[in-house]
């Protein structure tokens, strides 16, 4: 029986649940769960005051329902369990996950799998920016696991990002994998501008129907469909992200960049518009 | 391969005379990889030439064969695939063995890629197998990490060839063994290829030799001292009055299996599987197994427990 969070809280400044994971619950009493101190803006408030709390975390299962939206750093540093959320999010969700599932049957917020380590984050809805971005100031964003994004995403996805693998079934906005370090970005839909800019390492998959407009620090390499990009795909389709099938048979056009940086990245878009 | 013993008691299994013997086979270290191509032909030869001279350690790196071919939709990259069992005495010669012939055998296949197909090995009994051939891409060689498996990319002339990092080991079994006599060669080739069919239809299991089938059945030793293996002179019928021979009065010709497995319990049931398809076929007038006495092998495969 899991864990079960109900939020009724009404307040209009950010409440704040860091801390508060299978992790740390698994061994606690409801009672102990209950006092869990959280932040509303910058006072602490026992998790009661707001969460109504029911079931045991013994198995390490979290169930969060209600407006989450103004509620920030859901299982942020998870390291094993599983989380599902029903309803949207704030910021910071699953950021510097480790290990573990978070599903979030709804909308995220930005900066969801900011600096993820591994585990999967998978978010059912879309997402606002920064998805599995560094923060300001530190030198890489997501380093292991995968993040998959139903819906659109905003911008920056994957921004500093070293490893793993972000899906985004919709659209993403500017800069997807900004001074991306290596590791995977596929997005199903179309993208905004500068896509892989100052790109180190990595692959950014743009599959859309409208086709980019590429920066100049792109160079043109063959069209092609690499082995491991079915492998992705297949990775991606196995967690239930939908997208194009006849992506399963293209070949892809690869661009190799960004030459204002190292030049190893690697844009993959489709050979020509398809009609959706 | 047999040091029969003296009296051997025969069981029947249907018309067919049974020696109540048993084969020994020994522990080994065993890896499978998935090569995939644009086709299933291009897969078959890919691996066809990676188990190429590995019949037997006695004299080769490693024992090695095709176990099966995989669907597409079963595959990591969606294509066509073939599995191959490879099976030597250390992990390190294993590893050692797979690197050249992949990088031989398989990165200079049109089209392939080459995939690990044995999970949950703990990270020390790994081997490792693209990132040892990586470097043929001279730098330009690139890696995608999925989880807890790297995939490495090699720059080829039509492409790229993948070829995952870590390889997965258990240790498996070698040496599962049929000897199978007929009234002629042709009916004791029949039956040993109907045993071979029947045996490859099972998982798990690998049949190094050519065909799945061994003429030169041997012995431990010979009379030159640097052989480590020799004629099995017992069951050659161009001897029988030279030796003391095992054949029955009407057997012309014998032909072993030999197999390895990943498991007893695989190689069991493909030597049950074999030994039901030889015994169904016309003319042949026995089966048996190779054995030393119990001292090679801990693992003995009873005839009579495969009935």
């Amino acid at each position: 029986m899991p864990l079960k969070l109900s939020y009724f809280g009404d307040t209009s400044v950010p409440v704040e649940v860091e801390g508060l994971t299978p992790d740390w619950a698994c061994d606690k009493s409801p009672a102990e769960i209950e006092r869990f101190e959280i932040f509303e803006g910058n006072r602490k408030r026992p998790l009661a005051e707001m969460f109504r709390v029911s079931g045991s975390a013994t198995d390490r299962c979290f169930e969060w329902e209600g407006n989450l939206a103004g509620v920030h750093w859901i299982g942020a540093g998870m390291q094993t369990g599983e989380m599902h959320v029903h309803g949207p999010v704030g910021r910071h969700v699953g950021s510097g996950l480790r290990g573990g599932a978070i599903q979030i049957h709804g909308d995220a917020g930005d900066w969801a799998g900011a600096e993820l380590h591994g585990g999967l984050l998978h978010i059912h809805g879309s997402a606002a920016q920064m998805v599995g971005a560094a923060y300001r100031g530190a030198p890489k964003g997501m380093t292991g696991g995968m993040i998959l994004v139903d819906g659109d995403a905003g911008d920056e996805v994957g921004a500093a990002m070293r490893r793993g693998l972000i899906a985004v079934g919709g659209s993403a906005g500017d800069l997807v994998g900004f001074n991306m370090i290596a590791g995977t970005v596929l997005v199903f839909g179309d993208c905004g501008i500068r896509a892989g800019a100052n790109m180190r390492r990595g692959t950014v998959g743009l599959f859309g129907a409208a086709r980019p407009t590429l920066l100049p620090t792109f160079r043109f390499a063959t069209t092609i469909r690499p082995h491991v990009v079915n492998v992705l795909l297949r990775t991606v389709a196995a967690q239930g992200v939908k997208f194009d099938q006849r992506l399963l048979e293209e070949e892809f056009d690869i661009y190799h960049g960004d030459a204002v940086s190292v030049g190893r990245g690697e844009l993959l878009l489709r050979q020509v518009e398809v009609a959706v | 391969m047999a040091d029969p013993s003296p009296t051997p008691q025969t069981l029947k299994l249907g018309r067919v005379a049974v020696v109540d013997t048993f084969a020994e086979a020994f522990p080994i270290k065993a890896a499978r990889l998935i090569i995939t191509a644009d086709s299933q032909q291009w897969a078959d030869t890919a691996a066809t030439v990676l188990c190429g001279n590995a019949t037997s350690v006695i004299a080769c790196d490693i024992e090695a064969a095709i176990e099966r071919k995989i669907p597409a939709n079963e595959t990591p990259d969606g294509r066509p695939g073939t599995a191959v069992l490879a099976f030597a005495f250390t992990v390190d010669g294993l590893a050692k063995a797979l690197q050249n012939r992949v990088g031989q055998c398989v990165l200079t296949c049109p089209t392939t890629a080459c995939y690990n197909g044995l999970f949950d090995c703990p990270k020390e009994k790994q081997i490792r197998i693209g990132g040892g051939i990586r470097y043929f891409g001279d730098g330009f060689q690139r890696s995608k990490k999925l989880g807890d498996r790297r995939y490495w990319r090699i720059p080829v002339m039509d492409g790229e060839f993948t070829c995952e990092d870590y390889f997965g080991t258990v240790t498996g079994v070698a040496g599962g063994n049929l000897l199978i006599g007929g009234t002629s060669g042709t009916a004791a080739l029949r039956a040993t290829e109907a045993a071979v069919a029947a045996m490859r239809s099972c998982r798990d299991v690998a049949l190094p030799f050519p065909g799945g089938i061994v003429r030169s059945g041997s012995k431990v030793g010979s009379k030159y001292p640097k052989l480590k293996a020799s004629t099995n002179d017992a069951y050659c019928p161009t001897l029988r009055g030279d030796v003391a021979t095992e054949l029955p009065k009407d057997c012309r010709a014998v032909y072993e299996i030999v197999l390895d497995g990943l498991s007893f319990d695989a190689v069991q049931q493909a030597m049950r599987a074999g030994l039901h398809a030889a015994a169904a076929q016309p003319n042949v007038v026995m089966i048996t197994a190779g054995n030393y006495g119990g001292r090679l092998g801990k693992h003995h495969f009873h005839l009579r427990d495969l009935l």
